[in-house]
């Protein structure tokens, strides 16, 4: 078997006990990896779980706080790009760069072309060169072609062969396929396989797990910066898999649910060409829905075009009976809808101004006076208000939002959209970059509100806290909700959660 | 719990004062005839127009845009308000009057500053609605502006404007206090409260500080920056009216260059070229500041020629307290939510 015969080969790189801290965050607990000769090793976790960091000081760009590397079978003391790169390792993003409107033939050479007697580039010696070099490869690119002009497989593997050139034996393939059609995908998957039986190795990272089992040899599961196990692929199952990533049980939270008979939110068959497609659900108020999917499922777009952050679409979407009309934020907020955006420091808040101003942006003209003058007699109180509600940390009312950690200014975000007063609450990853002590404040804000009948949707990939959280949870898949889990059905688990997001394959008939 | 009391930040925040004071005492001990009072009189005067213009330059600044065509509205309306406004004279010895209309200034003010806003107006709606670049936008209305006062002027000067019109820049209260200092102090008064404490100020702040943030908070960003350059138009015609009652003649190439000090002395004031920082009281700290520079290098007899060098070094120095400042805060104990998964930036492919 393949296995067993990779599992005989030489390690070629190894990493055990490495660990690396941010302020406040562990991003990679002693962790123990390594790669083998010819092998694909696939690396699975959610966002956040430490992926990242764990390639990034594979490739020499983080340094670890502690633990081992070792590069054939020798102790490596300073890591750096340039070093890790000369002892073989490349890095293949999903999105790769390379001298787009260049020929393939001059990217392959670049920096080497051949030049005749005079200094100037022999071109018929370029093409002759770069075609055969390909072509020993196993790849045949029209090398006359420039770079933007190929498909995006052949891209991926112009840019593995290139990685190969400079004598790479281990290439990190980074997401490779998320964006790429299935028969690309088998393309790049063959040549993947060919490069391998000449005993090159690849770190494969890819959030679709049925490709793991199509392609990887071993697998490493990776959750909260933990590195969780690492299994050869024929001997592990999906559920499984899933099991690691996602943690042992259902979350701890559990919400008293609150919810009422009457619909708050419903839309209508909306679709959005390229995002979204005829979707239909709606909310009632004190419910909270989860809505959960991929990127590119369509849940964030959603997301943003019911705020009127983006396009809406065609189909009808209705708050409280009426038709929401709004095009902007602030049309959407008048009509009674809010939105916590995923990124905060982009959209969340204004890091510069103090909590004060970001906790009343939304309700200013609430609290002006005559010629446009914010009354601070009404705002202090207000700020305060919700600074002692919401637990919020901070120096002050003046404390600049920027200064304050991550899970205190995603309460700034909430008061704000609290002091609103929105009958549909629409949070995107509220949970992201919020230490545990946080997420279980903002789990108790998100039931408060849920008893004071707002509606709430939840779009998020944290499926363990959805579960604990949620009344019922949506499952979107290229643009369309293909599964719903309920409370009152009492099948809202997080494996079968999973599965039905990570595609139709394994969703449940419904 | 109480805030600690964060004193380099303080220092850096407060470092134009400091520095005013001490250039203060410095110029008062080593030149004579300094600290009188008609020599701060004078300081003050010249930084009336200069401060005006840097009301309007901050506000755009702190939106986290330039307006490099405020010197050219205020070439302009300067040549226009004297145009409609003087008698006509034939062109003799580079000299001209107006067209012969000899309008009254209670018309011609209001003409002017109508103007100077709307063509504010013209660069907002310019640069939110079609999305073109600030910076091309308003240099080539700067050149659209200078040209048309050399269009109107015909390259002549236009002196003797009446009276009444110069009351703003040469009028003094009780024959004593200029109108224009009294004026520009006001007006700094006016929307420094403005800027602090409305709705506007607020907007103006967020807007600049993080556009997409404001927007998706409800405040519509492409409306505060028509607002905010239609009022930096509006401040240039008003600093040119100033100006023009000032010198008594219109001169075609009146302001030109002023763009730089206006920057430089909200810069050295603290307002943040990245948007979202400063205030206008700190600006006008700037603007005192490079008054009184300006005004010991005249006392001094410096070589005209190394004034500008020196006004140079200042910016510069100026531009590295502002970097200095970024750093420093960046230091500032941050949790960044991306920790557990920095970005992947190969560094080589």
């Amino acid at each position: 078997m393949a296995n067993t015969l990779i599992s005989d080969a030489p390690v070629i790189i190894s990493m055990r006990g490495v660990t690396k801290t941010y302020p406040g965050v562990v991003a990679l607990a002693d962790a123990d990896f390594d790669v083998r000769r010819g092998e694909i090793h696939g690396l699975v976790g959610k966002n956040g779980a430490g992926k990242s960091t764990l390639m990034g000081v594979l490739m020499g760009i983080r340094q670890p706080d502690a633990g081992v590397v070792t590069v054939d079978g020798s102790e490596i003391k300073h890591l750096t790009p340039q070093l890790m790169g000369n002892l073989g390792v490349a890095y293949v993003p999903q999105h790769v760069k390379m001298l787009n409107t260049l020929t393939v033939a001059e990217n392959v050479l670049a920096g080497n072309l051949p030049k005749n007697g005079l200094g100037i580039v022999d071109w018929r010696a370029v093409y002759q060169d770069s075609q055969d070099r390909l072509g020993k490869l196993g790849l045949n690119i029209d090398v006359r072609k420039t770079v933007e002009g190929l498909s995006l497989a052949e891209q991926t593997m112009l840019a593995i062969a290139k990685a190969l050139f400079s004598n790479a034996r281990m290439i990190i393939l980074d997401e490779p396929t998320a964006v790429l059609p299935r028969k690309d995908k088998n393309l790049l998957f063959g040549f993947v396989r060919s490069l391998k039986a000449q005993d090159v190795a690849f770190v494969y990272i890819s959030h679709h797990l049925e490709e793991i089992f199509e392609i990887c040899d071993r697998v490493t599961i990776m959750r909260d910066g933990r590195i969780i196990e690492t299994r050869a692929v024929a001997e592990i199952t999906v559920p499984e898999l899933i099991r690691g990533m996602v943690g042992e049980t259902v979350g701890e939270f559990q919400r008293d649910p609150s919810l009422t008979n009457e619909e708050v939110l419903r839309v209508d068959t909306l679709s959005r060409r390229g995002s979204y497609e005829e979707v239909s659900f709606s909310v009632r108020r004190g419910e909270v829905v989860g809505l959960c999917g991929l990127q590119g499922s369509g849940v964030g777009e959603l997301a943003k075009a019911l705020f009127g952050l983006e396009r809406r679409g065609v189909g009808e979407v209705y708050i409280d009976g009426k038709p929401l009309t709004a095009e902007t934020p602030r049309e959407a907020l008048d009509q009674g809808v809010a939105y916590l955006p995923d990124d905060r420091h982009k959209l969340g808040m204004v890091g510069l101004r103090p909590l004060r101003e970001n906790v009343t942006y939304s309700v200013l003209e609430r609290m002006t006076r005559g010629l446009g003058i914010v009354s601070r007699g009404t705002e202090r109180p207000l700020v305060q208000g919700y600074i002692d509600k919401l637990g919020i940390v901070t120096p002050g009312q003046e404390q600049k939002a920027n200064l304050l950690s991550g899970g205190n200014q995603q309460k700034v975000v909430f008061a704000r959209l609290a002091a609103t007063q929105p009958k549909v609450l629409m949070l995107h990853e509220p949970t992201q970059g919020v230490d545990v002590r946080a997420k279980v404040d903002i789990f108790n804000i998100v039931t408060d509100l849920s008893k004071q009948g707002v509606g709430i949707v939840i779009v998020s990939s944290e499926v363990r806290e959805l579960v604990g959280l949620c009344d019922r949870i949506l499952v979107m898949y290229q643009g369309k909700i293909i599964a719903e889990f309920t409370r009152a059905n009492a099948d809202m688990k997080p494996e079968d959660i999973l599965l039905a997001i990570e595609g139709g394959a394994y969703a449940p008939a419904n | 719990m109480r805030q600690q009391i964060d004193w380099v930040g303080f220092v850096l925040n407060n470092f134009i004062w400091f520095v005013l004071l001490a250039t203060l005492i410095l110029f008062a001990i080593a030149i004579p005839d300094y600290f009188t009072f008609s020599n701060v009189v004078n300081i003050l005067i010249t930084a009336s127009v200069l401060g005006v213009l840097v009301i309007g330059q901050s506000l755009v600044l702190i939106a986290r845009k330039l307006d490099l065509s405020a010197e050219g509205t205020l070439s302009l309306v300067t040549v226009l308000a004297a145009y409609i406004m003087l008698p006509f004279r034939d062109f003799t010895a580079g000299q001209a009057g107006g067209n012969g209309w000899e309008l009254n200034p209670v018309i011609v003010v209001p003409i002017i500053l109508a103007l100077g806003a709307f063509i504010g107006f013209i660069n907002g709606v310019l640069i939110m609605q079609f999305k073109m670049n600030f910076f091309i936008v308003t240099l080539a209305m700067q050149l659209v502006l200078r040209g048309a006062a050399l269009v109107i002027s015909e390259g002549a000067i236009m002196p003797g404007t009446p009276d009444a019109f110069n009351w703003l820049g040469s009028g003094r209260l009780l024959d004593i206090i200029p109108v224009s200092v009294v004026t520009t102090l006001a007006m700094y008064l006016v929307f420094s409260y403005l800027m602090s404490s409305s709705r506007f100020g607020r907007e103006v702040y967020a807007v600049g500080a993080n556009e997409e943030a404001a927007r998706a908070a409800g405040f519509n960003p492409t409306r505060t920056v028509i607002i905010v350059y239609t009022l930096s138009g509006l401040l240039a015609a008003f600093a040119g009216w100033m100006l023009l009652g000032r010198l008594t003649s219109s001169v075609p190439n009146l302001g030109a260059g002023y763009t730089l000090n206006v920057v430089a002395a909200a810069v050295i004031g603290g307002v943040s070229l990245k948007g979202g920082e400063g205030s206008i009281i700190g600006a006008f700290a700037g603007v005192l500041l490079l008054a009184m520079i300006n005004n010991a290098l005249n006392l001094m007899d410096v070589n005209p020629f190394w004034v500008n060098a020196v006004r140079g070094v200042i910016i510069l120095i100026a531009l590295i307290i502002d970097a200095l400042k970024t750093r420093y805060k960046r230091r500032a104990p941050l949790v960044r939510p991306s920790a557990s998964a920095p970005p992947l930036e190969p560094k080589r492919t």
